[in-house]
């Protein structure tokens, strides 16, 4: 009774309760367009997880696993070999020679330890592994994005408001997988640092923290003006994060609309929803919002977008340091995986379906 | 359909929540809040006291109403010029005691000492002109100090005349007439009232004394700017203040036939209670005759009421300045949320069922997607903004509009030159010329207006009918949009909403509410009338060759139909083409007899179930900012050709938008076809393969030159 009246004076008054309201992009992600002007080393439609592994650069594209080389003009990169495996590529890890390979359908594919082997973690949703994370060469952190949906119909948990995401340990040796987290809006990424692992919890614009076995679980970033994903311990210590998609007032506000939500979800197809999205303006028949008309033949990079770029610099505590944008009517959008090789950083932009390059002189904070 | 369907649909239909936004941007709707609190007064006082409806009491009422409003009439007056009068009391008590010394002491005739207690006002207001009009002196000080002054000289004169007055008895029948007297019933000093309030009413609404005397308490530096006499005005007020105050008086003596030492003591509060009651702005700017007469009708009736009721003048003095207090906050809060309420509730959307959407890409389909628009010539890129229409006249010229509000010529035949052929000053829309070459344009926000060849601007017309039903003014035009002219020279122009104006056309679409209309203009009588009421975003209009007909576009509803003005189907509407893949815009003849018509944008899935919801569509503009608005995407848009049997027989696309991202217009001339964007910075020139290289369109409508 007291939270219905709670609820019909914070409407009244326009008080948000529930976190709806989009934070500004201020501080360290004040707005800047640093992605776009970084070189872009190759593009490649759909490229999802760069990895790291070894000296080698390994990335995917649907269910193809791709080695990238560099080019003999040391700037740009190409693809040296192509391994086709037997379902769509959600998530890889790798931690020396070893290399985990999430795949949809099938599970969790260890190489590099002996012949390739299956695991059996993430028991409950074999197509949802969104990112894997090694703690050390025996143990493996899974993050299990939702339990419903595959890890490629992300847009439907988010517009159904799951919350059924888990995260999980596995002995190598053994093959036992203990769930030590569960219950969480998509968590997206996953690092592991000073016995600590952080996950990204999407659905809930923020990243938590937890011992190895799930306890002492706090929220170390929240708040967040965009959905995080990935998370990477960055060389010079502290972590990158990407977020792979901005949030927006509309989809809040839609978010709230049961009736809206079901009709759109029951009857449109998800490229035309109402919802974020690694990439905008392939089709007119996505919608735009009031800002995001163009005006004497431009559209404005402050415009209202279901999609940018954006990977943030964080320290040992996960605080944001910097960012990297890519705006409105940039050309770098959906940024969902991030490796740090030879000096480099290299920024996959899944939307836009290219690799560029953070190589700022770096540390100026 | 679904049931949520149903309802949604019977409530947008029967329900009409337009309306409550239309209301509150009226500017009489400040008057509610005073108006309703009268209405309850009466109620409550009605049933509370015996009588108090009586005819005596009413009589009573006015008679106190016609002296009592006169003096709060001239606060108002005063107040909405920004300052304020604390001496209307004591210049009351003044002409009550001078007016009764005239004709009970000395027996002037009744003219006479009327005419010279007005003048006595007046040079009392001139007192406190001067020296807050000219000498800039403060207001308030100042005429705190002359309502002690006046009321001193009241007390001093009174002392010594009381018993002579008291003594003294007239025998006037225009005396008695005035006190006493009524005309048909109604008493005559409530003639008087009245009278001046409806000239006041006139003066403030209606001339310009009045809206400059408005200016001058709004904005006392613009004002100034704009040329007003700011001293001489401000000066006026308190001259015509003082004298209204004084008739006032005359009133009152002639109906008490006697004068007290609490005469008028404490009416200068009263009266700014009423004044501030009724809605007047103490600030200044804002004010009118029935705020006056709403204010000094609440108080007296709470006044008598009280008295009534036996409560003591101290309580009830106490319980007018807690009145006075309470009024003053409402006002303050009613005008710091009135426009954030109206720019909440003013977009009210209706149900609009659209047929699920054409595949453009499904094979079969009469849509081929293609970019044969990316690569079109551009004309005046970065010199013009906003070319909504395109026209070219038999000399290759072509014009345009511009948002700056001329209308630029490009020299043909290569359009490299240019020069501003007229400026008007809204941003002009649809173009065509008559049979004589005077080229028709509607402008955003002005109306119709011609401009002759030799580059002189007639406004043709501004206004139409005004229908009964409509709460917004609909005589205005708001949204002259497109516009072509039957071959007898009446002039068709659609008005594609009245309920925004030009910067917020997209916004239309949100509500997608019939509030469009086509309208002609005869220029043999010079009269305009709605011609086709409550179109759906009324847009493009373009005559059909039988010269009994034209072809129009409801935006919105994503339609063309043809409307027959003559002929033996003369009134009749025909659907041509529905279930557009997108919104249609303006419509022009082809060099092959069919039609060209402009999508200014695509429909989208998502938009087109939200027309289904207006609920959803209703919060959304309560809740989210307008920038984050979902809208009918205008980014892309394209050209198709038409037949008059609804045939799509051709496509021409920009997809993405590179160069096009939204077209509003297009002509065919010469073998060229011309496009315009009303939110672009260029206008685009695409080679028609197979067209006629000779086709004109002015030749098309008026034959060859003459």
């Amino acid at each position: 009774m007291i939270g219905a009246i709670k609820r019909a004076w914070a409407n009244f008054r326009g008080f948000d309760l529930t976190g709806s309201t989009v934070p500004p992009m201020d501080g360290p992600l004040r707005p800047n367009a640093k992605l776009d002007g970084f070189p872009v080393l190759l593009k490649l439609d759909d490229v999802d997880n760069l990895t790291a592994a070894g000296g080698r650069i390994l990335c995917s594209v649907g269910a193809d696993l791709l080695t990238l080389s560099e080019d003999g003009s040391a700037q740009g990169l190409s693809v040296a070999s192509t391994e086709t495996l037997g379902g769509t590529i959600t998530a890889i890890a790798a931690s020396g020679d070893l290399v985990a390979v999430a795949i949809e359908g099938e599970g969790i594919r260890l190489e590099g330890q002996g012949p390739a082997r299956l695991l059996e973690a993430g028991r409950r949703n074999r197509a949802c592994v969104t990112a894997l994370a090694f703690a050390d060469s025996g143990t493996l952190f899974v993050a299990v994005g939702s339990d419903r949906h595959p890890a490629r119909e992300w847009k439907r948990d988010l517009m159904t408001k799951t919350a059924a995401g888990s995260v999980w340990r596995v002995d190598l040796d053994t093959g036992a997988a203990v769930e030590i987290a569960s219950g969480l809006a998509f968590p997206a990424g996953i690092a592991v640092s000073g016995g600590r692992v952080f996950v990204s919890e999407a659905w809930r614009h923020r990243v938590v923290a937890m011992g190895a076995d799930g306890s002492g679980r706090r929220t170390v970033l929240d708040r967040l003006p965009a959905y995080p994903g990935r998370i990477v311990p960055a060389a010079g210590g502290g972590f990158w994060l990407a977020m792979f998609a901005p949030r927006n007032p509309l989809v809040e506000f839609v978010l709230k609309e049961d009736a809206y939500r079901e009709r759109m979800i029951g009857t449109i197809e998800p490229d035309y929803w109402i919802a974020p999205s690694l990439v905008t303006g392939r089709s007119f028949l996505e919608p735009i919002q009031g800002g995001a008309r163009k005006k004497l033949n431009m559209l404005k990079p402050w415009s209202p977008t279901w999609s940018t770029g954006l990977v943030v610099r964080c320290g040992d505590d996960m605080a944001m340091l910097r960012s990297y944008q890519s705006r409105a009517d940039g050309e770098v959008h959906g940024v969902t995986s991030i490796c740090e090789t030879g000096g480099r950083l290299l920024a996959g932009a899944k939307g836009s379906g290219r690799i560029v390059a953070i190589d700022e002189p770096a540390e100026t904070t | 359909m679904a049931s949520s369907d149903t309802f949604a649909y019977l409530r947008s239909r029967y329900f009409p929540d337009h309306l409550v936004g239309e209301i509150l941007s009226k500017r009489w709707i400040d008057n509610a809040i005073p108006f309703s609190a009268l209405v309850l007064t009466v109620v409550v006082l009605g049933a509370v006291i015996p009588d108090f409806l009586s005819i005596s009491s009413l009589s009573d009422l006015a008679r106190q109403f016609a002296e009592f409003g006169l003096v709060v009439l001239a606060l108002t007056v005063v107040m909405i010029s920004g300052g304020i009068d604390l001496s209307v009391a004591s210049v009351f008590s003044l002409a009550v005691l001078f007016s009764l010394i005239g004709i009970n002491v000395y027996e002037l005739p009744v003219p006479v000492v009327l005419v010279g207690i007005v003048v006595m006002g007046m040079g009392c207001g001139a007192i406190n002109g001067i020296l807050v009009g000219y000498l800039r002196l403060r207001a308030f000080l100042t005429t705190l100090v002359s309502l002690i002054i006046f009321r001193s000289i009241y007390e001093i004169v009174f002392v010594r005349m009381s018993t002579s007055i008291m003594s003294g008895f007239s025998m006037s029948d225009m005396w008695l007439f005035i006190g006493e007297g009524t005309i048909f019933g109604v008493p005559t000093s409530l003639v008087i009232t009245l009278a001046i309030a409806l000239a006041w009413h006139l003066i403030l609404s209606r001339m310009r004394p009045g809206w400059r005397l408005t200016a001058v308490g709004g904005a006392r530096r613009s004002a100034f700017n704009a040329g007003i006499d700011v001293r001489f005005m401000v000066f006026l007020t308190y001259v015509v203040s003082s004298a209204m105050c004084a008739l006032a008086g005359f009133l009152f003596a002639a109906r008490l036939g006697s004068t007290g030492s609490d005469t008028g003591v404490g009416l200068e509060v009263q009266a700014l209670t009423a004044a501030v009651l009724g809605g007047t702005a103490i600030g200044g700017g804002r004010g009118s005759v029935a705020k006056a007469i709403i204010g000094s009708l609440l108080v007296l009736m709470l006044t008598n009421g009280l008295i009534n009721l036996g409560i003591s003048g101290p309580i009830t003095s106490t319980i007018l300045g807690g009145i006075l207090l309470f009024a003053v906050f409402v006002d303050m809060r009613w005008q710091k949320h009135r426009h954030r309420i109206l720019a909440k509730v003013y977009v009210s959307p209706a149900y609009l069922a659209l047929p699920p959407a054409p595949k453009v890409d499904a094979p079969g389909s009469p849509y081929v997607l293609n970019d044969r628009l990316r690569s079109v010539e551009i004309i005046g890129l970065g010199e013009i903004e906003g070319p909504e229409d395109v026209i070219l006249d038999r000399d290759d010229n072509l014009y345009c509009g511009t948002r700056h509000g001329d209308i630029v010529r490009f020299f043909g035949p290569d359009h490299k030159r240019s020069e501003v052929f007229a400026h008007i000053g809204g941003h002009p829309l649809g173009m065509a010329f008559d049979r004589a070459g005077n080229l028709l344009v509607c402008i955003g926000g002005m109306g119709l207006f011609q401009v002759a060849p030799d580059k002189t601007v007639t406004k043709l017309t501004d206004e139409t009918n005004r229908s009964w039903t409509s709460v917004v003014d609909d005589s205005r035009l708001r949204l002259a949009d497109d516009v072509d002219v039957a071959p007898d020279g009446r002039i068709y122009f659609s008005e594609a909403t009245i309920r925004y104006e030009q910067e917020d056309w997209a916004t239309d679409a949100l509500e997608s509410r019939p509030s469009g209309r086509i309208i002609c203009y005869d220029p043999r009588t010079g009269k305009t009338n709605t011609e086709i009421p409550k179109l759906v975003f009324a847009n493009g209009v373009a005559m059909c060759a039988d010269g009994q007909s034209f072809m129009f576009a409801e935006s919105w509803t994503c339609s063309i139909s043809r409307y027959y003005f003559d002929g033996p189907k003369k009134g009749q509407t025909e659907k041509v083409l529905s279930n557009l893949p997108g919104y249609p815009d303006n419509i022009n003849r082809a060099s092959d007899g069919n039609y060209w018509l402009a999508l200014l944008g695509m429909r989208g899935p998502a938009l087109d179930l939200a027309l289904r919801m207006p609920g959803f569509r209703k919060r959304m503009a309560r809740r989210v900012a307008p920038d984050q608005w979902l809208y009918p995407n205008i980014n892309t848009g394209c050209v198709v050709k038409f037949n008059e049997k609804g045939e799509i027989l051709d496509n021409l696309w920009d997809l993405g938008g590179l160069n096009h991202p939204m077209i509003t217009s297009m002509r065919e001339h010469k073998g060229w076809l011309y496009l315009g964007g009303v939110s672009n910075n260029r206008i685009g020139r695409y080679r028609l393969p197979d067209a006629d290289p000779n086709w004109c369109a002015q030749d098309a409508y008026w034959g060859p030159r003459p």
